[in-house]
Formats: structure tokens, sequence, C-alpha cells
């Protein structure tokens, strides 16, 4: 059943992170930025369980890791939304790049 | 696991954190059923009791050995308390910042919020895995996050705080990418094991790997300590928060970070193999990846050191040149790290009681002040004639951050200084970045001098003080005078009470 080795699990985890990395640095809508963030923490969760199934001594301690990355995943996506949506009723925008009121 | 080895956990040297989060629980609910109209301040009071209950628990635990409970995931170790007891000071100050005069007032959310964080830097302090430490780290983030962004209608509190989720959020999952690889390394998540499995045949063969979670984790972590790479969010995030939350994030949320650092990179990674081979008389070894990785860690402290100081030269605002100057602060705690010297905890742990004290109190100065206007240095235009006290306590605070002698940050430094030059080969670029810096750092902390002493004001009344701030000015003001006069006490309190070696342990 294993036919895919773990090193692929990890280029595609590898790969996930940097998507998510260039995304959040890159992206001028908020909300892309938000989810790029969320991609990175997934390829975080790709990474755990593949080396809970495939990796040294493999055991369910990774899989119990990944559990509590989403739990805390989701709370930050809440708060990130939850403070984008106080700063869109003040300020009426979502691009990034008109967030520049600070610096004086 | 059943209910007999639940009930046979030390429990009891988890009471400072039952504490604290049954303060927090205590006060949510308070706040709940208390009517809207009400005056908050009574929640302060207890949240300061709910602390002051926590640190006396904490005394009481100062001379017993190392406990770990939960299958090992807390660890009850001096390197611990030390940490703990720092925080819960500094909490306390910040809680007292807070406290509303007759033309303020105060959130409910605010103090409970600030209860939580502080829970979450203490499951830093004594996590011994790296699910609790991840845990702790994001029950410390959330609550800042959002105290950051409390003033919902401000919008440059907005845009602090998304600034901040987001600088946060990538930093979590940077130091998570890295600890991912560190339990594919080792297939365990607790640190102790790891430490025990990093010699083993696979991590050897894949060494390139553990330096690669290694840096992940530094520059992961960076973020919490305002270091090199991840110091981008202090300056917007100090400036747009509230001042006693600014004086949290950049004292406690600092501190927290610092055990979580010295943890997490001193634990895990002390026996692992390193990049270079060396040839010993039994073989081909390799030399240990604290070792290898050293070049990186002064690369850090340094451009910390410099970037701190010098565009904290150019500040107008009185809370962004404080931000550099709290990235340069950093920095300086980063110099025992990257000189990996015995003397690290000790040092920073020293260091850092100095610069709670010192910063806090310049906070709450600022704090006094920002009830004008918004602080630039020349806010403090003409302070002398307007209160002599609050200037006399200001000055002191300047001079011990810049390490004048007779204040605490003065022996801070030379602690570091110490510690940098007690290695074998002596560490001199780090000694010279950090002199460098703290020459650059006179230029703007005399700069308040000028202002306070020898400008004229647009003022002419009194800056008014409220009960709960000249409180914090009083007691830091004493303790940076004292620790600078006479630093042996805290030195002996060190020595007897916390074996910081006692981390290495198993």
């Amino acid at each position: 059943m294993s036919s895919v080795p773990l090193s692929a699990f990890l280029v595609t985890a590898l790969l996930l992170f940097c998507m998510g990395l260039y995304g959040a640095l890159t992206k001028r809508n908020a909300v892309i930025v938000l989810i790029s963030i969320e991609l990175m923490l997934n390829a975080v969760n790709l990474n755990l369980v593949a080396f809970a199934k495939y990796g040294v001594g493999a055991s369910i301690r990774g899989q119990v890791f990944s559990l509590f990355t989403i739990t805390v995943a989701a709370a930050e996506a809440a708060v990130g939304l939850a403070i984008l949506i106080a700063l869109y009723r003040n300020r009426a925008t979502v691009n990034v790049d008109e967030m520049n009121t600070l610096k004086k | 696991m059943d209910m007999d080895t639940l009930l046979q956990y030390q429990w009891n040297s988890m009471m400072p954190e039952f504490t604290i989060l049954l303060t927090a629980v205590a006060l949510s609910l308070i706040d709940l059923f208390m009517n809207k109209k009400k005056d908050r301040s009574l929640l302060i009071w207890l949240a300061l009791a709910g602390i002051a209950a926590a640190i006396v628990f904490l005394f009481l635990q100062f001379d017993d050995g190392v406990v770990s409970i939960l299958n090992e995931t807390y660890r009850l170790d001096s390197f611990a308390k030390a940490f703990k007891f720092l925080m819960l000071i500094g909490t306390g100050f910040v809680l007292l910042l807070g406290v509303p005069d007759e033309s303020t007032s105060v959130r409910g959310e605010y103090i409970y919020l600030i209860l939580t964080a502080l829970l979450g830097g203490m499951m830093m302090a004594s996590s011994a895995d790296l699910i609790t430490l991840f845990v702790g780290l994001e029950l410390l983030s959330l609550s800042s996050y959002v105290l950051v962004g409390i003033r919902k209608n401000n919008t440059l509190a907005n845009e602090a705080a998304f600034k901040y989720v987001v600088n946060g959020g990538i930093a979590t999952a940077i130091t998570l990418f890295g600890m991912s690889y560190l339990y594919g390394l080792t297939g365990e998540t607790n640190i102790y094991e790891i430490q025990g499995l990093m010699g083993s045949d696979v991590v050897t063969d894949n060494r390139f790997l553990a330096v690669f979670a290694f840096l992940m984790i530094v520059v992961g972590l960076s973020f919490k300590i305002t270091a090199a790479p991840f110091h981008m969010w202090a300056p917007d995030v100090y400036q747009g928060a509230e001042t006693p939350v600014t004086a949290f994030l950049s004292v406690v949320s600092k501190i927290a970070g610092f055990a979580i650092m010295l943890r997490l990179l001193m634990v895990p990674f002390v026996f692992a193999p390193g990049t270079r081979e060396v040839i010993t008389p039994d073989g081909v070894n390799y030399e240990t990846l604290l070792v290898s990785v050293r070049p990186y860690l002064v690369l850090i402290a340094v451009l910390t050191i410099l970037i701190g100081n010098v565009i904290a030269l150019r500040q107008l605002n009185a809370k962004r040149l404080f931000a550099y100057s709290s990235i340069a602060h950093a920095g300086y705690l980063l110099v025992p790290l990257a000189a990996l010297s015995e003397l690290v905890f000790d040092a920073v742990w020293f260091y850092l009681t100095a610069y709670l004290l010192m910063n806090i109190g310049a906070f709450a100065v600022i704090h006094v002040m920002s009830a004008e206007e918004e602080v630039t240095v020349a806010s403090f235009a003409g302070l002398f004639k307007r209160s002599p006290y609050l200037t006399i306590a200001m000055s002191i605070y300047l001079l011990s951050l810049a390490g004048i002698p007779l204040t605490a940050g003065f022996i801070g430094k030379f602690e570091i200084f110490m510690s940098a030059l007690g290695t074998e080969p002596k560490r001199y670029l780090l000694v010279t970045a950090m002199l460098m810096g703290t020459v650059l750092s006179y230029v703007y902390y005399f700069g308040f001098f000028v202002q306070m002493y020898f400008r004229p004001s647009k003022h002419q009344t009194p800056v008014t003080i409220s009960n709960g701030v000249t409180a914090v000015l009083a007691i830091t003001v004493a303790g940076t005078v004292l620790l600078g006069i006479f630093p042996s006490v805290a030195l002996t309190f060190i020595h007897d009470h916390f074996q910081f070696l006692e981390i290495f342990n198993q």
C-alpha cells in the first residue's frame, strides 16, 4: 500500500509551505494573506502526519500534535478575521498596501 | 490512564498556574454578571491579588528539586521558576499601570486577557514537550493579538493588531515547521527524549535536516523576542497598542520568548551532531550542532543590536523609539547565547530582571504623558519644571537603559560582557558590536535629557499621575538603583535558589 515514499510527502509539504510564505509576503488582499498563513500551517500538518506514519519510530504523537496544530490554527484564523472585520469597519478596505498609517 | 495515576501526580507543583487560571476564569464570570456601567477597577485589584498568591506559591516551591508530571510534559525546574517569577512580577506592574483614575476607565477583557497571556507564558517556561510548548506559545500570542486590538474603534490599534496577527502567524508556522522536522528525526515530542535520541544514526545521517530544524526554530522564535529577521512588527505594534499593553509586550512577552528559546534551543540540540567533521582518536566524529550554527546566532545578535540602535536614532515618536531600543536590548540578550557561554542562564536572567524594572518604568512615564497627546520626544520638553520627581525617575530609567554605572542596566551589561569574554576563545566580535550599540544608544537616550532639562515646555501645569503608576514608578526606581548598587543581592539569590543547569538533566 505504501508505494509513496516519505520524501514525496516532505517535498509536497515544503512546496506548500513555500507557496504559503510567498503568498503571505506578496498578496495585497488581507484575506488571501490569512489563507496563505493557513497553507503554511497545513504544510506542517502534512509533515507531522507523514512522519507519524512513515518516519523514524513512527508513533501516534505526530497525529496528536497535528490535532493541536489544527485547533490552534482555527483559533488564530478566528482572531485574525475578527481583527480584519474591525479594521474593515473603520477603514473600509482590506488592501494591505493601504495599511500604512502607522510609522509617523 | 486511570484515576489513581491522575491523583498520584504532584499537582501542587502547578499551583501558580492554577491560581492564575482560576483568577482569569473568575474575573471573566464576574465581568459577565457585573452591572455594565459599574467601574471595573475592582477586577484589577482581584487580578493583582491572584498574582500575589501565585508569587507566594512559587516562593514555597523555590527549594524543591525537579518535578515533572503529566507524562513528563510539565516540568518544574529552577529555570522555569526563575522565569515565571519575572513574568509574574512584570504582569503585576502592567496591571498596576492600568488602574484607572477619575477620568479614565478600564475594560474587563483587558484584565483577564493579560492573565491568560501570562498563563501561556508560564506554560512556555515550564513545558518539556513540543506540544505543550506550542500551546503555551499560542495562548500567549492569541491573547496579545486581542490585547493590541482591544480599542476596536481606533484605526491605529486595528492596523497594529492586524500586522501583529500576520507576522505572528507566519512566525508560528515557521517555528512549527522546524518542530515537525525535530519530531520527524526522532519520533518523539518530549524534548528530553529528543535530547537522548539526537546522537542516533538517523540523526547523524540527516544532520543537515537537524541544522535546518534548528534554524527554522530560531527564526520563528525571534518573532517573540523581536530579534533580527522578525523585528519589523515591533515599532508598529508598540505604537498602535495602548501603553500598558506595549509594556506587557516589551517585557513579559519577551521574557517568555527567551524562556522558550533557551529551553528549546539548548535542551534538544545540546548533544546533536553538527555539520563539520572532526577527526578524533576513535574515528571520524562531528562537532556539536550548537558549534556549527554559532555563526548564524552571532549574525542574528549583531544585526539585532545594530538595527535596533541605528534606526532608533531617527525616531521622533517615543513609543517607536522605545520599540527600537527594545530590539537592541534583545540583541544584547542574545550575546551570551551566541557566545555559547556557560553563564548564559545567569546573564540572561539578571539582564531580564534589570530590563523589566527599567523598561516598565520608562513605559509608565510614557503612559502618564500619553494622557495629553501622542507622545513624541519633544513632548518631554521642560518636564523638569513641570514634574521634577517624574523627570528624576525617567532619568534613572534612561541611565539604566544606557548602561551607566550605579544602575541595574550597567551590572546586567557587565554580566553579559563577562559571559562573552569568559568563553574560549573570547568573543570579541560580539563584545565590539555590543559596545558600538551601547555608544550609539547614548545619542537617543541623552536626547531625552536635553528635552527634559534644557528645553522650554509648551504646558505649564504639572503632569497628573494616578496612584497605580506612582507605585510602579517608586518600586522600579528603587529596584533599578538597588540592583545597581548592591547587585550581589540578586546574584546570591540566583546562586542560593536556582541551579540553572538542572535544565539539562533528564
